[in-house]
């Protein structure tokens, strides 16, 4: 069997909530609507769910729960994966397998975000266990720390400067401008980012994504059965994973290349496609400096060109492949990378409006940071 | 403001891990290290991950070079809300290319930090517990990142 039978499945459905900085309310409550609206979108039923996925890093609303809450009473397939967005990929791809290989006829995966979980800070840690004790004791604990040293590595060893991962930041801004789900559509310059706060030096604030409390569902079924459906189905076409290093985000020997570095040549041999049959790609952005750092690895320009491929227009429309035309994790919110789904195939089906790439057929979607994370290659056509 | 606020995130060691702070609290730097093969393994391990042997403790001299670093100008953890900015490095230490440790670099002008600096541990203890961590203290001639002498 080869990978290519993922696209005997097909994303039906796109369902959300809006994004917003405090909800009030539940997560269960944000999942269950953006499930629900996900199946109206496949013009589907709760009794035709039997599957149900999602991934966390321990938050609530199982999908157990979820799926009760939308109406589904005979769950057969429900599967919850702890992970933050190096998740993303091997989520979406195991529901594409469990129809594929028959486990499940229609399953619903989603994300939600609530505003009790805020990764940024953590000023609640009181005992750090794990490898995070050796850490934490220094003041040292959050991802964007995390993040920061390694942007610092690849500043030290290629010259990538603050104006290079500014024009990410703004280039992305401009995006989301065109986004009316966006949080943040006012655009920045180059030197609004460069006025911005600092953080955790060499990231200041807008280096940042958007941390919102909102939910992204979709819903995945046969390509037989997709074929009856209202929209235009999406496929898979292959999935590669990477996690290396036992995760540890301190130990990577080289950080100025991510998981990516390993996953995408085995993602381009999967899929026999490469960097430059993309029309989109939706790069997981938790930091500019991952989109820096993934976008050389997955080889849409050379180790520190990332500056100059956002400023000569190449990363958006009219150029080499358009970058997160939501305005990603960094402007449009931070659903931990299922909202790159979401967008991936609102742009396929051509629904996308203002925003739509035009004739895009093919959306390359990325999820995870540093050590651990994996993308997944979208096609209009089945491979 | 509370005083868990004050307090920075304490270790919790497991039976694997302890042999760090016992070492720390006793006044030396200790890594763990495979009795067989001599691997140093951080974070630290029961069994080495190449050969399976057992482990220990061993004493590492603390030198070192600056792998990467940030400067913390905002509030995320506890027990340096009011002490900003300060500096966190990663250190690449003199026993083996990659047994790296994360740590604060001390006394130091944050402009004044370099990837490539040389550093040397020094052991304090950490407020709110009983445990004893390293940081860090520049030394001598710095290298770049790739090894070149830049100062």
């Amino acid at each position: 069997m080869t990978t290519a039978s993922l696209s005997g499945a097909a994303v039906v459905g796109i369902g959300r909530t809006p994004y917003v900085r405090r909800s009030g309310r539940t997560a269960l409550a944000m999942a269950a609507e953006a499930a629900r609206a996900a199946l109206a979108d496949a013009g589907l039923m709760s009794g035709d769910v039997d599957g149900c996925s999602c991934y966390s890093t321990g938050g609530p609303a199982s999908p157990m729960q979820v799926a009760h809450a939308i109406g589904v009473d005979d769950l057969g397939w429900c599967a919850s994966v702890l992970g933050g967005g190096n998740a993303v990929a091997s989520v979406v791809a195991g529901a594409a397998a469990a129809i594929v290989t028959g486990q499940a006829g229609v399953v619903v995966v989603y994300r939600v975000l609530g505003s009790e979980t805020r990764y940024g800070k953590a000023l609640g840690t009181i005992e750090a266990p794990g490898e995070a004790q050796f850490a934490a004791p220094h003041g040292y604990l959050v991802p964007p720390q995390w993040f920061a040293m390694w942007c610092r590595r690849h500043q030290a060893v290629y010259g990538s400067t603050a104006e290079d991962l500014g024009a990410i930041a703004v280039q992305e801004r401009a995006h989301a401008a065109r986004n009316p789900h966006a949080v943040a559509r006012q655009p920045i310059t180059i030197d609004d980012y460069l006025g911005g706060r600092w953080v955790f030096e060499p990231f200041r604030v807008f280096d940042c994504c958007y941390e919102v409390d909102g939910a992204v569902a979709l819903v995945l079924t046969s390509a037989e059965r997709a074929a009856d459906l209202p929209h235009p189905p999406v496929f898979p076409l292959a999935v590669s994973d990477a996690n290396g290093c036992g995760g540890s985000v301190d130990q990577w020997a080289d950080m100025t290349a991510m998981y990516s570095r390993d996953a995408a040549p085995r993602l381009w041999a999967k899929v026999g496609l490469g960097p430059a049959d993309m029309d989109l790609a939706l790069m997981y952005d938790c930091f500019t400096y991952t989109v820096m750092a993934t976008l050389e690895d997955f080889g849409f320009c050379q180790k520190g060109e990332v500056g100059d491929f956002f400023r000569e227009g190449r990363a958006t429309y009219g150029g080499d492949v358009v970058v997160n035309p939501h305005g990603g994790l960094l402007s449009e919110g931070y659903i931990h990378g299922l909202n790159h789904h979401y967008e991936a195939v609102l742009q396929l089906r051509g629904d996308a409006g203002d925003r739509q790439v035009a004739g895009a057929e093919t959306a390359l979607v990325t999820a995870g940071a540093g050590p651990y994370g994996g993308a997944l290659v979208y096609a209009t056509a089945p491979a | 403001m509370s005083d868990l606020a004050d307090i920075p995130p304490q270790p919790l060691p497991d039976v694997d891990t302890e042999g760090f702070w016992q070492a720390t609290a006793g006044g030396y730097l200790a890594m763990c290290r495979c009795r067989s093969c001599r691997q140093w393994l951080q974070p630290p391990l029961e069994r080495c991950r190449i050969c399976a042997a057992e482990t220990a403790f061993e004493p590492v001299a603390g030198t070192g070079v600056i792998y990467s670093f940030i400067v913390v100008r905002q509030a995320a953890v506890p027990g340096y809300l009011h002490d900003l900015p300060y500096v966190v490095a990663l250190v690449d230490l003199d026993e083996q290319p990659g047994l790296r440790l994360p740590g604060r670099v001390v006394d130091i002008d944050p402009g004044d930090v370099s990837v490539g600096m040389r550093v040397a541990a020094e052991l304090v203890a950490l407020p709110g517990g009983d445990h004893v961590v390293p940081v860090f203290r520049a030394v001598g001639v710095s290298r770049g990142p790739e090894g070149a002498m830049t100062s």
